[in-house]
């Protein structure tokens, strides 16, 4: 390390990408100091947290929203000006939001990342599927991916896809009662039942113990069986990262030849800090990356930074079966309908993916049967009745990058004088055409399992998949950063964000994130 | 396959062999290399000579001691790196005589003192397995360098005269087959007693104690005697057999540290005859029973009333106006903490889940020693363990509570599941924390250095006593 600067590298977010990314340069022999912006909280104290509180769907409840590491429920930190609420469940703390998350790990298909070539919408990926899936696999294995390898993930019913040079790390779980007897009456109607990859361990793995069905995914394993981001910093750290805490960065320092020379921070009492490296990595969220960018004035000769906002806005389907099916066993989610996920149709609408939820419904129920009146004797029938016929299922979209979705620093700041977030957000055409395909799906759902139909219009529904806002492309003028996530801007600024991906599919992006992440510690790590 | 079947394999193979020098100058039978293989397991010579995430048996592994690392050697038929080149003799000097092919004495990092027992049917089965039955790996090890005196290999020639008795394992007459097994199993290959009897001053194995239990880097290696108070009698021979295998007994106990190591290792491996015959055989060790222990650990079932749902969650109010109440976590509460990080497995009541697949914290040997060591190891360490029935894991805590809420959570434990009178402090936690109380001989060891040969002969023997207690230390 070049003694004038504090670190080789600074990489500002603790979250799943940051920390592997932080992990893998340290493992390297780099020297790494990683700032978050929140506080480190072990298991048990969020345990206690979720355990004291009555506000068990609040899925941020147990994490402390403080006036200086804002969580996004709270109501000053994201302004919406577009016709939807934007507002994604995110957490400051060591770990990030992987803290609570349903822990789906899929990669994106060879297809997804050509959508343009091949359907004419959106955009295209810099880069070919081949050439991520070595850091798929590396990914995976950091995180402890039980998946079905044998299945073709695509939900057309064809060989395994994506291709993988490995098999999963770890074998899938059981599939519990209620998605065997979904699968079965769902499947003789022509739909394809696929299995969840996920960060859930089946066997003891990496200093974990094996998922044993708390149910409790979000918000919060109480285990430790479903990876968190926490687990890498943890990592990180024994291999010798500086971990600085309750450090928010708001600026970074241009010098010479357009270079980034320093990273500006600040502690809650206010104290101001500037600490220099060879290289930056932004690891801090979606919505956060942009906006530091933005206030920073930094990679943005494109005007693209905070652009083309996507999430997997979605709908959802509720309905009460024929048949107990006894939802809640297990994970919170296991799989679910991909029939539309790839095909022609992709030209003219968007690709649609149905999750059946698998989580203990017993409180949704409650509260719409007390709404009802329903008292007494009959009231705990219902609820046994109910609860074990309770199909939830969460559609997703995808979506196409539009400039006019963005997020930029809002005029309101927090504790420490920095601003917060605006969101202008509206779901485009293309994604509305997939809504009609979905809605027919719900109708054949509802008659296939003989189903009373609780709610079928939900409107809108946030996802919490941040991708698109620092967009990745081959092209510096629309594009914020290269195939490598370097921004055009600045060679050794790179950002470790799902901010980056370009054309969203259907599936969860974080395995993709911490794929690129990876992958942006071995291009740092070649350079210096 | 049984133990007759193998006695069996051993005399064809030696008949077939005759008297070839060198077991690799010819293909030997297969079945007396899987007789070797089975040695091998049972002596656990993986334990140290595979490095972590290297070849079988390529060495490598630094064994920890406080005079600096003892590199385990290449034990493959490397002729460059390994012990390719040994005769049958050489093999057998090292592994009875602790001297190598060169003449040098091995450090007793390598329990010859246990091995000298081996019988010759086993010794050479052995050497017919590190010959054939192992790949080749010209893996140079790195050199042992202890500084000095610590270096003075010859000074063992001094150990060796005081602690080396001569003569293989002498079977008993009076005794059963299945004892005589057991009993051979328990003191060469298993060489049980270097971590379960206790040391005096010196660091030798204390006469009349024999595995009557001992503190090793800050677990506690039970007394295994037959005493039913202070020992094992009160467990059934079948109990104490499938312990062995699987490393844990419903209503009894679980392995952890480096009792789950040798199960995963070695012990898993053995056949049902030699785990019974083990358990057989300890069910005779002359019983010790420690004045301190009223009642076997296993029949503790705490006493303190378990406190209301409200106690364990009380309700909270919406802290959006207080977030810093919700990062705090400077509580020394045993109940705030047994809730939020044990009771998820272990259950409120801390019976663990009906299949015991989380155990219950009661009726538990750990729970129930009137030391609570292995408790406060188990919350800073956590337990991984294969054995022949399950892989479990629990989770390692000593990076998410301090010592005083260690203590806490283990005066929880044993005050409502186990045995109340076994009590902790921060200070006790420290202590095992940082590795377990320091003999003696090491407290002692900086008033004595500039002695000369006294010095270094007390070093050797403080080597050997850490060594053979850190040999199992995990990775």
């Amino acid at each position: 390390m070049n003694p004038q600067y504090d670190a080789d590298v600074i990489v500002i977010g603790s979250g799943a990408l940051g920390s592997n990314a932080a992990y893998e340069l340290a493992k390297l022999g780099r020297s790494v100091i990683m700032l978050e912006a929140g506080s480190r909280i072990p298991r048990w104290k969020i345990v206690e947290n979720f355990r004291t509180s009555s506000r068990k769907s609040n899925f941020n409840d147990p994490y402390p929203n403080e006036p200086w590491a804002h969580t996004s429920y709270d109501p000053d930190y994201i302004e919406n000006t577009g016709s939807f609420n934007f507002k994604p469940g995110m957490l400051k703390l060591v770990g990030g939001t992987t803290w609570h998350w349903a822990a789906a790990c899929w990669r994106y298909l060879p297809n997804d990342m050509k959508l343009k070539t091949l359907y004419g919408v959106g955009r295209d990926w810099p880069i070919e599927y081949s050439e991520l899936e070595p850091y798929y696999q590396r990914a995976e294995e950091a995180l402890g991916v039980s998946g079905n390898g044998d299945e073709d993930q695509s939900g057309q019913a064809g060989k395994p896809w994506p291709p993988r040079s490995r098999p999963y790390p770890l074998p899938p779980e059981a599939t519990t009662y209620m998605n065997q007897r979904l699968n079965e009456r769902l499947a003789k109607e022509g739909y394809h039942y696929i299995h969840e990859p996920n960060g859930r361990v089946t066997r003891p793995y990496d200093g974990r113990p094996a998922c044993c069905g708390n149910n409790n995914c979000m918000p919060v394993c109480p285990i430790g069986a479903m990876y968190s981001g926490d687990m890498h910093a943890t990592h990180a750290e024994k291999a010798g990262v500086k971990l600085l805490t309750e450090s928010t960065a708001y600026k970074l320092e241009k010098g010479a030849g357009g270079r980034i020379v320093a990273v500006h921070y600040k502690k809650p009492t206010g104290e101001d800090i500037r600490i220099t490296a060879r290289y930056f990595v932004v690891a801090a969220h979606g919505l956060e990356t942009p906006k530091l960018l933005l206030i920073s004035g930094v990679a943005n000769s494109s005007d693209q930074v905070g652009r083309n906002l996507m999430d997997h806005t979605g709908i959802g389907l509720t309905m009460i079966a024929d048949e107990p099916l006894w939802p809640g066993r297990g994970a919170v989610q296991q799989g679910g309908i991909f029939n539309w996920r790839d095909g022609d149709f992709r030209k003219q609408h968007s690709a649609v993916k149905h999750s059946m939820a698998n989580a203990v419904p017993n409180l949704a129920v409650t509260n719409r049967l007390l709404h009802k009146g329903v008292v007494g004797p009959e009231l705990d029938e219902r609820i046994r009745h109910d609860a074990a016929r309770w199909v939830d299922v969460g559609t997703v979209f995808e979506m196409l990058p539009e400039a006019g979705n963005r997020v930029t620093p809002s005029d309101k700041k927090d504790a420490l004088g920095i601003p917060m977030l605006r969101v202008n957000y509206d779901v485009g055409d293309y994604t509305k055409a997939g809504k009609v395909i979905a809605k027919q799906d719900y109708a054949k759902f509802a008659k296939i399992l003989n189903a009373e139909v609780i709610e079928d219009e939900t409107g809108w529904q946030n996802r919490d998949h941040i991708m698109g806002s620092v967009i990745m492309g081959s092209d510096a003028k629309d594009s914020v950063v290269n195939s490598e996530c370097r921004t055009f801007d600045h060679d050794n600024l790179f950002l470790a964000t799902t901010g980056v991906i370009p054309a969203s599919g259907v599936i969860n992006p974080t395995l993709t994130g911490v794929a690129l992440s990876i992958r942006i510690a071995d291009t740092i790590h070649r350079e210096l | 396959m049984s133990f007759s079947l193998f006695r069996g394999a051993i005399f064809s193979s030696l008949m077939a062999l005759g008297a070839l020098s060198a077991a690799h100058a010819q293909q030997a039978d297969p079945k007396l290399i899987e007789q070797g293989r089975y040695v091998s397991l049972a002596g656990d010579c993986a334990a140290c000579h595979t490095n972590a995430g290297g070849k079988p048996f390529a060495g490598g592994r630094p064994i920890g001691s406080p005079m600096g690392n003892i590199y385990a050697s290449n034990i493959t038929p490397s002729a460059t790196n390994g012990i390719g080149g040994y005769t049958e003799q050489q093999f057998a000097d090292a592994l009875r005589k602790g001297v190598n092919a060169k003449g040098q004495h091995l450090y007793p990092a390598m329990p010859y003192t246990a091995y000298r027992g081996l019988s010759d049917e086993d010794m050479h089965a052995l050497y017919v397995y590190f010959m054939q039955g192992v790949q080749p790996v010209d893996n140079a090890v790195q050199k042992t360098k202890l500084p000095f005196p610590y270096g003075m290999r010859g000074v063992m020639f001094f150990w060796n005269t005081l602690y080396l008795d001569s003569g293989s394992f002498k079977a008993s007459d009076t005794a059963s087959a299945a004892v005589n097994r057991g009993h051979y199993l328990v003191d060469t290959l298993g060489h049980c007693s270097s971590c379960h009897s206790p040391r005096n001053l010196l660091m030798a194995e204390q006469s009349g104690a024999y595995l009557a239990g001992a503190k090793i880097d800050g677990w506690i290696a039970p007394n295994i005697t037959s005493d039913p108070v202070s020992g094992i009698g009160g467990w059934s021979t079948d109990e104490i057999a499938r312990y062995l295998k699987n490393g844990h007994v419903d209503g009894k106990g679980q392995a952890g540290g480096g009792m789950a190591e040798a199960v995963e290792q070695s012990l898993r491996y053995l056949s049902d005859d030699d785990l019974t015959a083990i358990a057989t055989y300890l069910k005779t060790v002359k019983p010790v029973r420690d004045p301190k222990d009223s009642k076997a650990a296993y029949e503790y079932a705490g006493g303190s009333p378990l406190p209301s749902i409200s106690e364990l969650e009380p309700q909270r109010p919406d802290n959006s106006a207080n977030p810093d109440a919700m990062r705090d976590v400077s509580t020394t509460d045993g109940t705030v903490l047994y809730s939020g990080a044990c009771a998820s497995c272990h259950q409120p009541g801390g019976k663990g889940t009906e299949n015991q697949y989380f155990p219950s914290l009661s009726h538990n040997s750990a729970t129930g020693m009137s030391s609570p060591d292995n408790v406060v190891m188990t919350i800073l360490h956590g337990i991984e363990r294969q054995g022949a029935d399950a892989h479990v894991l629990m989770p390692a805590f000593g990076r998410d509570m301090n010592d005083e809420q260690v203590a806490a959570v283990t005066n929880y434990v044993t005050a409502h599941f186990g045995n109340p009178d076994a009590r902790i402090d921060a200070a006790g936690v420290a202590q095992i924390r940082a590795g377990g109380p320091r003999p003696l001989l090491i407290r002692l060891t900086p008033w004595l250095m500039g002695g000369g040969v006294v010095v270094a002969l007390l070093v050797i023997w403080l080597i050997v006593s850490v060594v053979s207690r850190r040999r199992r230390r995990r990775r």
